[in-house]
């Protein structure tokens, strides 16, 4: 293993998350703790209240959907209201509720609000821990990917959970860029690359231009509510009308623990069909049969061909969505050079042969599928660390919305149009709109939409001082300038006077520099009190472990005390220190468990010098 | 099939219903699987020798639930017995003000007649201390009043008809449930406890022994498992689950023993209540279900 500082490259996903790294010059991913590539990016507290991430909390996210929080992706950096917010709360079982100033959203966990950078805080923790254990030293350097749609805010959102998971974020990297870097493209080509990246809950289609170590993302688009889990959903679906018909109408949806384990046998039997032309599904005690009666199982095979008629509408859908990508970028699929799969999705059959079938090409399939963008990410990272002039690759950043001003009449006019590479400036003149007008407002605007208020206020200010003049006289410069690191400074000046006024937007997840503060001082704390309650549970079992011992123990004691004249109550103070000690363990008390310890240990030695034929000690226990 | 411990604890239930024919098959059924049953022979010695019979356990020697309080002490009282818990706090009356009622109290275990032997519950406080009111100008006493603000809900009578059967009914239960418990039946006590809760949802002394049945089942259960950060397995084939008589909760959790989880885990996603996912677990491991 390297002995350079350990680094990551994170594939943070919508449903599930992969941690990468580069060893030795190769890249591979790290699995997690239980041995798996995929960590599900689910955060749940339990009814017991412990906090749960990953595939524990992907367990049990039906039985306590209320406090299982899963794609936490489609609402980070999100305002308060718009309209994929508004979107969100109508499907999600669990709470979201706006933050204390009402622009960012928070999240109802276990009672507890959390900001939703803190959510995906505890999945990077999670991989962090993941890649720690894999290291076995501290693991702090990472590149996170996001998808090429996301803003500023939501980028910098990420960043904020990185920084919370104790992550020093290097960079934030387009996930299609990841891939195609990945898949070491760019050295000697110059080529359009489409990304076709279907995962557990969204479908992503990019379009890259590279060339010369420069890779650019050209088109974005995709459906966010359009995934495997769509797929689960059908079998699910069609498990659950097959148990009905077959059982006098039981209707599997109305018990939560049925449900569960008829999503975890639809993904698993998804999967198997990708290489197999028939799956088994056997869940034995199912669903309760009534009063007195055995619990039913259910047993069906689910056939390939049969998948594919479940889910024939879904795979029609990707392929129009790429489609109409394509067509919004201009590109014809024929002068499309390469295509890559991403996502544990696009091993399925069907969708492998409708992009065939779509582009008139095979698709790349070099890299796995789950892998390639976290081993693109910790490529990056490698580069960022480490740089090698022979090596060097230019990961262009890309503006991933239309940067603008208001206009009269509500409207927004595009000044830096998205896709555009940074760092980069432009300038726009504007006029007045009305006679002696000595003052402008400037509203500085991110988005997609014609309309202002549709899109997002990143900040605002004024210019006056002015000259009085008719309308349309006055001719107001206004300049956008994008740094490298995505800062946007925004001027305003009136050309006669050369009156000036500016600002400088830095991209804001929703949480304050006091709050993030806050934040990190109580992970700190909770950090104490797992510790804690490591301690609780060490004490639990030790105490199990001597209580068994000394129950064992009893009858070659009994029988030791038989035969002696003394120490008859040994027996007696045994079971009162058994008794305390089994309730300090239901009480979780660590001061009364740290105290049973103590007696029990005592109570231990006795019992052993008894049963070992020794005298006893005036019957002490 | 039923076992011997399940036998007992049929008896037992079958006997606080008052059917003392369905107890004593339990207990006979029970010597038939066992012969040399203390506990069993305890129990059909003393429905035989006693016309309104309790049964005899153990250290408890044998009492008239008609001679003692009508609201016992709590079992924490009695002398520390093994596999036997601390009993439950007991609900505290509030002192009102002046003029006197008298609850039932030690008072009433002076009623017993020099027929009965005394009672393990006899020696401990009534539940229901003395309550002094103030009847207030012009104002008689208000028992209700009093019951609502001394929580004795249950022991003062109801005026209308209806709810007098239940009220009954939960004093049955209640008594049940203290018995059970003294005999370190928590299971068969907190069955009696959720029958009450049923009915009054806030009867305090059901309340304070459900959460001392369930703590005492949970710890119980648990040092049953081992230590709880271990991973069970499944120790049989899976068609042999097939055979197996399990309920759907049941179901669940054993298709959730992977041989990754741990035991600590598997009662976080269980979506069960502890001493549920406890008490299956507990039944799958005795079963050889899982190892």
């Amino acid at each position: 293993m390297s002995e350079t500082e350990p680094f990551v490259g994170i594939d943070l996903g919508t449903t599930n998350s992969v941690v990468g790294t580069v060893i030795d010059g190769v890249p591979r991913v790290i699995a997690n703790r239980i041995g798996q590539i995929l960590t599900p990016s689910v955060v749940a507290v339990s009814k017991n209240g412990k906090r749960l991430v990953g595939n524990i909390a992907k367990r049990q996210a039906i039985t306590n959907a209320e406090n299982s929080v899963f794609a936490a992706k489609r609402l980070i950096g999100r305002r308060w209201g718009s309209k994929e917010i508004e979107d969100a709360r109508r499907i999600l079982p669990y709470q979201l509720v706006p933050g204390p100033e009402g622009h960012d959203v928070r999240v109802v966990l276990g009672g507890r609000t959390f900001a939703i950078p803190e959510v995906s805080a505890m999945v990077l923790a999670e991989l962090k821990a993941d890649a720690e254990a894999f290291f076995g030293r501290r693991v702090a350097k990472a590149v996170v990917t996001v998808p090429a749609y996301f803003n500023d805010g939501q980028r910098q959102a990420t960043k904020d959970a990185g920084r919370i998971a104790g992550l020093d974020v290097l960079r934030i990297i387009n996930e299609p860029t990841s891939a195609a870097l990945a898949y070491g493209f760019g050295k000697q080509m110059e080529k359009k690359v489409v990304v076709f990246d279907l995962g557990g809950g969204t479908f992503d289609v990019s379009v890259l231009d590279i060339g010369k170590s420069v890779y650019d993302v050209v088109a974005v688009g995709g459906d966010t509510y359009l995934g495997g889990e769509d797929f689960d959903r059908r079998i699910m679906d069609w498990l659950t009308f097959s148990f009905a018909k077959e059982n006098q109408g039981i209707d599997l949806r109305q018990d939560t623990m049925a449900l569960q384990r008829l999503r975890d046998a639809a993904e698993k039997a998804k999967i198997e069909l990708s290489a197999a032309q028939n799956a088994a599904i056997h869940l034995p005690f199912l669903a309760a049969a009534g009063e007195g009666k055995a619990a039913l199982h259910l047993a069906k095979q689910l056939a390939r061909e049969k998948l594919e008629e479940l889910t024939k509408d879904l795979v029609d859908r990707c392929i129009q969505v790429t489609e109409r990508t394509l067509r919004d970028a201009g590109i014809r699929p024929a002068q499309v050079g390469e295509v890559l799969l991403v996502g544990g999705m696009t091993r399925v059959p069907r969708i492998q042969q409708a992009v065939k079938q779509f582009f008139g090409r095979e698709p790349s399939r070099g890299v796995h599928p789950e892998e390639v963008v976290a081993l693109g990410a910790a490529i990056q990272a490698h580069a960022l660390l480490y740089p090698q002039k022979d090596r060097e690759v230019l990961l262009l950043d890309v503006t991933p919305q239309n940067l603008g001003i208001m206009v009269v009449g509500g409207y927004f006019a595009t000044i830096i149009p998205k896709n555009t590479t940074v760092p980069t400036s432009q300038t726009h003149t504007f006029t007045t709109v009305q006679d002696q007008q000595t003052s402008v407002r400037i509203a500085v605007l991110q988005g997609g939409s014609e309309k202002a208020i549709e899109n997002e206020l990143l900040g605002e200010f004024i210019l006056d001082g002015i000259r009085a003049a008719r309308r349309g006289e006055v001719e107001i410069e206004v300049a956008f300038d994008i740094s490298a690191d995505g800062i946007v400074a925004v001027a305003a000046r009136d050309v006669d006077t050369g009156q000036r006024q500016s600002i400088t937007v830095t991209a804001t997840s929703g949480l304050t520099e006091n709050e993030l503060r806050r934040i990190l001082d109580e992970n700190l704390d909770e950090l104490l009190e797992r510790k804690q309650s490591g301690e609780l549970e060490r004490l639990r079992e030790r105490a199990q472990a001597m209580i068994e011992e000394i129950e064992g123990l009893t009858p070659q004691v009994r029988d030791a005390l038989d035969r002696s004249h003394y120490g008859k109550d040994a027996l007696q103070k045994a079971e009162g220190v058994v008794s305390r000690a089994r309730a300090a363990i239901a009480s979780q008390d660590l001061q009364q468990m740290a105290a049973s310890e103590e007696q029990l240990d005592r109570t231990v030695q006795l019992f052993k010098g008894l049963a070992g034929g020794a005298p006893v000690p005036g019957g002490e226990a | 099939m039923t076992t011997v411990a399940e036998l007992l604890d049929q008896g037992v239930k079958a006997y606080t219903r008052g059917q003392a024919e369905e107890a004593e098959r339990c207990w006979r059924e029970c010597l038939e699987l066992e012969p040399e049953n203390e506990r069993a022979r305890a129990y059909l010695r003393q429905l035989r020798g006693d016309s309104a019979p309790r049964p005899e356990v153990r250290a408890a020697s044998a009492g008239s639930f008609a001679a003692k309080p009508a609201r016992s002490a709590p079992p924490a009282s009695r002398p520390a017995e093994k596999g036997r818990a601390p009993a439950p706090p007991r609900a505290e009356p509030k002192p009102v003000a002046p003029a006197a009622v008298r609850g039932p109290g030690p008072q009433a275990a002076g009623a017993q007649g020099p027929g009965y032997a005394k009672s393990p519950w006899d020696d401990g406080p009534a539940l229901a201390a003395t309550i002094v009111l103030d009847p207030g100008p012009g104002s008689g006493l208000e028992l209700d009043i009093v019951a609502e603000k001394s929580d004795l809900k249950p022991l003062v009578p109801e005026r209308r008809p209806g709810p007098a059967a239940a009220k009954s009914d939960v004093d049955v239960w209640m008594e049940g449930a203290r018995e059970l418990f003294a005999l370190g039946d928590f299971s068969g006590s907190l069955e009696m406890i959720e029958k009450i809760l049923r009915v009054d949802p806030d009867h305090a002394e059901a309340r304070a022994y459900l959460r001392q049945n369930e703590a005492t089942l949970i710890a119980m259960y648990e040092s049953k498992l081992g230590p709880l950060a271990s991973v069970p397995r499944l120790a049989i084939s899976g068609e042999e689950v097939m055979w197996l008589n399990l309920d759907h909760r049941a179901g669940f959790l054993l298709a959730q023993v992977d041989g990754i989880v741990s035991y600590e885990e598997l009662f976080s996603l269980s979506g069960l209540p502890r001493l549920d996912t406890a008490r299956i677990l507990a039944t799958l491991l005795a079963e050889g279900v899982i190892r």
